[in-house]
């Protein structure tokens, strides 16, 4: 199992440092929170591992690859899935496109095969749907496979962007906000799905939440930003009796 | 249970594979092929003077170009308004080979489908080339890159001696098993070669659809950040795109070449690539069925002015050159009012008329 480190990761816009100096490890196999009030820095934080920032200063490692300078599909390539917090589906297509569009790296064939659309081709393709069919299934999407994506509600887009990410098969799953908007229901629902992956299929999640009760329940560590600065760390119990957090979330006494 | 695979009714898939299929039911392939059947038989059946099979081979050549625009600026979202030069590339492979080797080398006159499919590569290394800057730029930008190409292109052709400067370069003609390919049979085995090489085209574009060759165009169409995070090189998937459009392109010019039995570069100047792209607008961007209608519609269009220019031409003064002024105006029109009213082209007439068959006679 490979443990990606930040470390000393600082990013800055013009003046303004989006992260300074921020450390942290996220822990193969376990869920790991990042929270903070709005503007905090963590939306970048996930930019900037997932490849779509480089960092001012500092170096991000997953295992024994460098991911400072990568570029996103190189980061996804490694391994590391993405779901954005502002749906970035392709919404023109339908649910079972998109999914299957997630599969992209996986399927090894070549040109000449796909053109002629026989043997090997034929043959991923029809495993590779049946690969996307169990993950519908694990995200409960069932109702909705052939339907136009921009049709949705957005609870249920929020699900296939999660789902979207789910079947690229990563080993790290970067879940930025997946329950803001929703209903205490559909979060019941996405709070269920996160534990499921992590526990079913061994997938680190690295999830960015607003909602505390929800990160307290099911992080197993957790890291509190605030203006771009790591201002505490630790399980969850630590995290909540730490001065700095409660400061920074309920203003000084 | 029992599968009909006939009938969309009672058509269960039971494997992936089956629902991976281009054709649904066997009654759809059926009406397919049917279709085909006909498509070739037709010129055996009927005297076609020649003029009209002209236009027919016309239309044809022109819908092996918009497969391949609708690849580009339909399913991929790049806009090109350079696709005439596309076009010419293809047709000046072939007229540079006339140059170097004499236009009744065996090559050119015998080995004519390596030819065609040589020139459809040039195309695609020339479509990869001009796709360059889709590593940088976005939209409109990105079509103005492509219009730079038309205008190098056709400054290129008009100043260069081996060019013969744009006027016509000839084109030997072709042998087939029956012996050389003469002027009666002339058009009639043009429409049977291009007609071949729709289909193979129309296969193979349909093919990389439904493979990640093709869902990785739609995607950076779509949401290029996102093709990004799913583990594709948002900008080579779109010079891929453009060697695509490249390739087809090239097959249309070589194809045209072949027909004309020359090349010359008044087939190939902007007029022209506004042209295709106003095919692949009217007939339906991102539809592959799109591909056929818009060549031809279009060039049916254009034969409708043309008659009703001579007619007019009776009544109204010859002075009044009514005939150039109604051809860009019938254009114009069109294009607005199909942008205006039916955006998704004459593919989404096809889409309801289909849908309203399958549920005849109920309304739902």
């Amino acid at each position: 199992m490979t443990k990606l480190i930040v470390s000393d990761v600082t990013l800055s816009f013009g003046g303004l440092n989006a992260l300074s100096s921020v450390d942290l490890v996220i822990q193969p196999g376990l869920i790991t929170s990042v929270i903070g009030p709005n503007g905090a820095g963590k939306t970048s934080l996930l930019n900037c591992i997932s490849g779509f920032y480089h960092p001012t200063m500092g170096t991000i490692t997953y295992g024994n690859h460098n991911l400072t300078k990568s570029s996103p599909h190189q980061v996804s390539n490694l391994g590391i899935a993405r779901a954005f917090q502002n749906l970035e589906l392709f919404s023109g297509m339908s649910v079972l496109d998109n999914l299957l569009l997630a599969r992209h790296n996986n399927l090894k064939y070549s040109f000449l095969s796909a053109l002629i659309y026989y043997g090997k081709a034929s043959q991923i393709e029809a495993e590779n749907r049946a690969y996307v069919e169990e993950i519908i299934d694990f995200m409960e999407l069932e109702p909705y496979r052939h339907k136009t994506v921009g049709s949705l509600s957005y609870g249920v887009q929020k699900r296939v962007e999660v789902a979207r990410a789910l079947t690229m098969s990563p080993k790290l799953l970067l879940l930025d906000e997946p329950m803001a908007g929703m209903n205490i229901e559909e979060k019941e629902d996405v709070v269920r799905f996160i534990v499921d992956i992590q526990q079913e299929r061994g997938i680190t999640v690295v999830l960015i939440e607003h909602d505390l009760g929800v990160v307290m329940d099911i992080s197993n560590q957790i890291y509190v930003l605030d203006f771009g600065e790591l201002i505490g760390s630790g399980t969850p119990e630590e995290v909540a009796a730490n001065p700095k957090v409660i400061e920074a979330y309920i203003g000084e006494e | 249970m029992a599968v009909n695979r006939w009938l969309a009714t009672g058509n269960y898939f039971t494997s992936y594979r089956d629902e991976q299929r281009i054709f649904a039911t066997h009654l759809n392939r059926l009406f397919f092929f049917a279709f085909l059947c006909c498509l070739f038989v037709w010129p055996l059946l009927f005297e076609v003077s020649n003029k009209y099979m002209l236009v027919i081979d016309n239309i044809l050549i022109a819908i092996v170009a918009i497969i391949g625009l609708n690849l580009l600026t339909g399913f991929a979202g790049l806009i090109s308004i350079g696709h005439a030069a596309f076009v010419g590339v293809g047709a000046y492979c072939l007229a540079s080979f006339a140059r170097v080797i004499g236009d009744e080398h065996i090559l050119i006159t015998h080995a004519w489908p390596v030819m065609i499919i040589l020139s459809g590569l040039l195309g695609a290394v020339f479509g990869a080339f001009v796709g360059l800057p889709a590593l940088r730029l976005k939209h409109l930008y990105l079509a103005i890159a492509t219009l730079s190409f038309q205008m190098i292109f056709e400054w290129t052709i008009n100043s260069m001696t081996f060019f013969n400067q744009g006027q016509t370069i000839s084109v030997g003609r072709v042998f087939w098993f029956t012996g050389q390919v003469m002027r009666a049979d002339h058009y009639v085995f043009w429409y049977y070669v291009v007609l071949t090489v729709i289909i193979i085209c129309w296969f193979m574009a349909s093919n990389l659809l439904r493979t990640r060759y093709g869902r990785s165009l739609i995607a950076v169409r779509d949401n290029d950040r996102a093709a990004d995070a799913m583990g594709m090189h948002p900008g080579l998937t779109k010079v891929y795109a453009f060697a695509l459009g490249g390739f087809f392109a090239g097959v249309a010019g070589a194809l045209h070449a072949y027909l004309y039995r020359g090349v010359g570069i008044e087939s190939f100047t902007l007029h022209h690539s506004i042209s295709y792209l106003a095919m692949a607008i009217v007939g339906g961007l991102g539809t592959l069925n799109g591909s056929f209608w818009g060549p031809l519609a279009i060039r049916t269009l254009d034969l409708q002015v043309d008659n009703l220019a001579e007619k007019a031409g009776h009544i109204f003064s010859a002075n009044l050159s009514l005939a150039t002024a109604l051809r860009p105006l019938a254009f114009g029109l069109v294009i607005v009012l199909f942008l205006m009213f039916e955006p998704r082209g004459i593919a989404n007439w096809w889409r309801i008329v289909k849908s309203y068959t399958k549920l005849w006679p109920f309304k739902y």
